[in-house]
């Protein structure tokens, strides 16, 4: 695998050979853009913060992941460490940033222990005046969220925050701040090295109704046949779910893995998790996404705090086959409305599931009507 | 590193490794240490569901209850944790020995159904092995 290649502080030490504009122009020319959902290119993220005159600069590697079915950050923070705390102390030299953050999510604090060793470990070899502090995150989804990290590490709810100013230009105590993912960041020095870097590669969580769950690596644009016959699904499957976000659609064995193809407009594939769904009902699906949504909601915006209570319990109205075909529209109308009117990532998605399900799965709503 | 430039939810966290939970008291030392007020600490702590308030049973048992764990048939492991334990989910044993929540997704899913005790995470729960998990906490502690 690509992401498991080690650089061994060769990256950082090229990179204060070459100079932080010759890194931003390799990391540009070679592709490397965020992993973390919006693919916004690297080298244009540190270039805004770079731009922007101030006297101290932050950079925060987001471990906070939380989607549901997504599990390759952790995957890298054990197998392949060094080389994400290499990618963050280059983007400290790049930005010449003195204090770093890992925002590590509070369900993997057992890694924290080791984590904290490869830190001082690397610290020491790479002689960089520069502090990496670990964040213990506690239990909260939208921590992982770039306004809502930094108002935890600040000592706030994290609550997500308006935008702009974006963190780049003004983020933890109102300095420039760069957030990267643990992907991402692990990506900077294999980019920098390696001439046979290729930046389509992505990692892919697989999980559900399938006999070989776990991390992988493919190029963007691979069929959906080749990860089928990878992971071996147990049975005929019904659906995908891209993460919880992402929403629930057929599987299409011809279907190309991109950025842009399979999931059009209503959903997101953002860190390409997939969770495949064998013979089940898919309002059932929905319950427990939706459950997800409820809990995970910060309270800061009424359409998502209030509505996503309501769909989960227009949702079990359709379970008990309680529900009316009015229900089934009010359904559909909530969630577009929600996602029109709320702040952050989370609300804006909190609908898709329910969206895409009712586009394809129809059936198993009808199923709930009285 | 200075009082100022502490990250307050370390703070809060390492107040929580003592005692299993935040009292009231843990609140006001730190607000006054640390020049926040206590309101916002409390806001804090309110906010994060793996920060807890009032004190917690000696294992603290969280149950993933996302898609890949619920298609893995997680929803048996929670029938039968409360059946074990006589406790429904979010209660801890009068005897203080087990508190059970269910949480968001742990990152396990390739490994599903999953939970974690006391921060570790335990996988490809069957009945049969949380049962033997239990009773090997309940051995340790008679």
């Amino acid at each position: 695998m690509q992401i498991l290649r080690e650089t061994n502080l060769e990256g950082l030490k090229l990179a204060r050979e070459i100079g932080r504009e010759k890194v931003l122009e390799i990391l540009s020319k070679k592709g490397l853009v965020g992993r973390g959902g919006a693919g916004f290119p690297v080298a244009k993220k540190w270039g805004l913060s770079l731009n922007t005159k101030a006297k101290e600069r932050y950079v925060i590697c987001n471990a906070d992941e939380g989607e549901p079915g997504t599990f390759k950050d952790k995957f890298i923070l054990k197998n392949n460490p060094e080389t994400m705390i290499e990618g963050i102390l280059i983007a400290a030299y790049v930005l010449n940033a003195k204090r770093c953050f890992i925002y590590l999510r509070g369900e993997y604090d057992y890694l924290r222990g080791e984590l904290e060793e490869k830190i001082k470990e690397v610290l020491e070899k790479s002689k960089m005046k520069a502090s990496i502090e670990i964040v213990r995150g506690a239990g909260a989804y939208i921590c992982g969220e770039e306004t809502a990290i930094i108002q935890s590490i600040m000592g706030y709810r994290g609550q997500a925050m308006y935008k702009p100013p974006f963190p780049v230009i003004k983020g933890l105590w109102g300095k420039p701040t760069v957030l990267n993912n643990v992907e991402t960041l692990t990506n900077v020095p294999q980019a920098l090295l390696y001439d046979d870097w290729n930046s389509d590669y992505r990692l892919f969580s697989i999980s559900g109704d399938v006999e070989h769950p776990g991390v992988y690596e493919w190029k963007l644009g691979v069929k959906m046949s080749t990860i089928l016959n990878t992971v071996k699904p147990k049975g005929k499957l019904k659906a995908m779910s891209f993460g919880c976000f992402g929403g629930i659609m057929p599987v299409d064995k011809n279907s190309e893995i991109t950025t842009e193809s399979v999931c059009k407009e209503n959903c997101n594939h953002g860190a390409f998790s997939i969770i495949f769904i064998g013979n089940r009902n898919i309002v059932d699906i929905c319950i427990s996404i939706a459950k997800f949504y409820t809990y995970e909601s910060c309270g800061k915006c009424t359409p998502c705090r209030e509505g996503t209570i309501r769909l989960l319990n227009l949702l079990k109205k359709v379970k008990k086959c309680e529900a009316t075909k009015q229900d089934l529209d009010t359904l559909k109308e909530f969630a577009e409305h929600i996602q029109e009117t709320s702040l952050c990532g989370l609300g804006q998605s909190c609908g898709n599931h329910i969206l895409t399900s009712l586009e394809h799965f129809k059936k198993d709503y009808e199923a709930g009507l009285k | 590193m200075s009082d100022k430039e502490k990250i307050i939810l370390n703070v809060l966290q390492e107040a929580q490794d003592k005692k299993g939970y935040i009292s009231e008291n843990s609140l006001k030392e730190i607000s006054l240490k640390y020049n926040v007020p206590i309101s916002r600490l409390y806001g804090i702590v309110t906010f994060h569901t793996m920060l807890k308030t009032e004190k917690q049973g000696k294992h603290v048992i969280e149950l993933c209850g996302s898609p890949s764990c619920v298609l893995n048939k997680s929803r048996e492991i929670e029938k039968f944790l409360e059946k074990e334990l006589e406790i429904e989910i979010g209660e801890t044993t009068k005897n203080k020995m087990f508190s059970v929540y269910k949480t968001s997704c742990i990152g396990c899913c390739d490994e599903a159904p999953a939970m974690l005790i006391n921060g570790k995470p335990y996988t490809k729960l069957t009945i049969k092995y949380v049962k033997q998990l239990i009773n090997e906490l309940k051995n340790a502690n008679s």
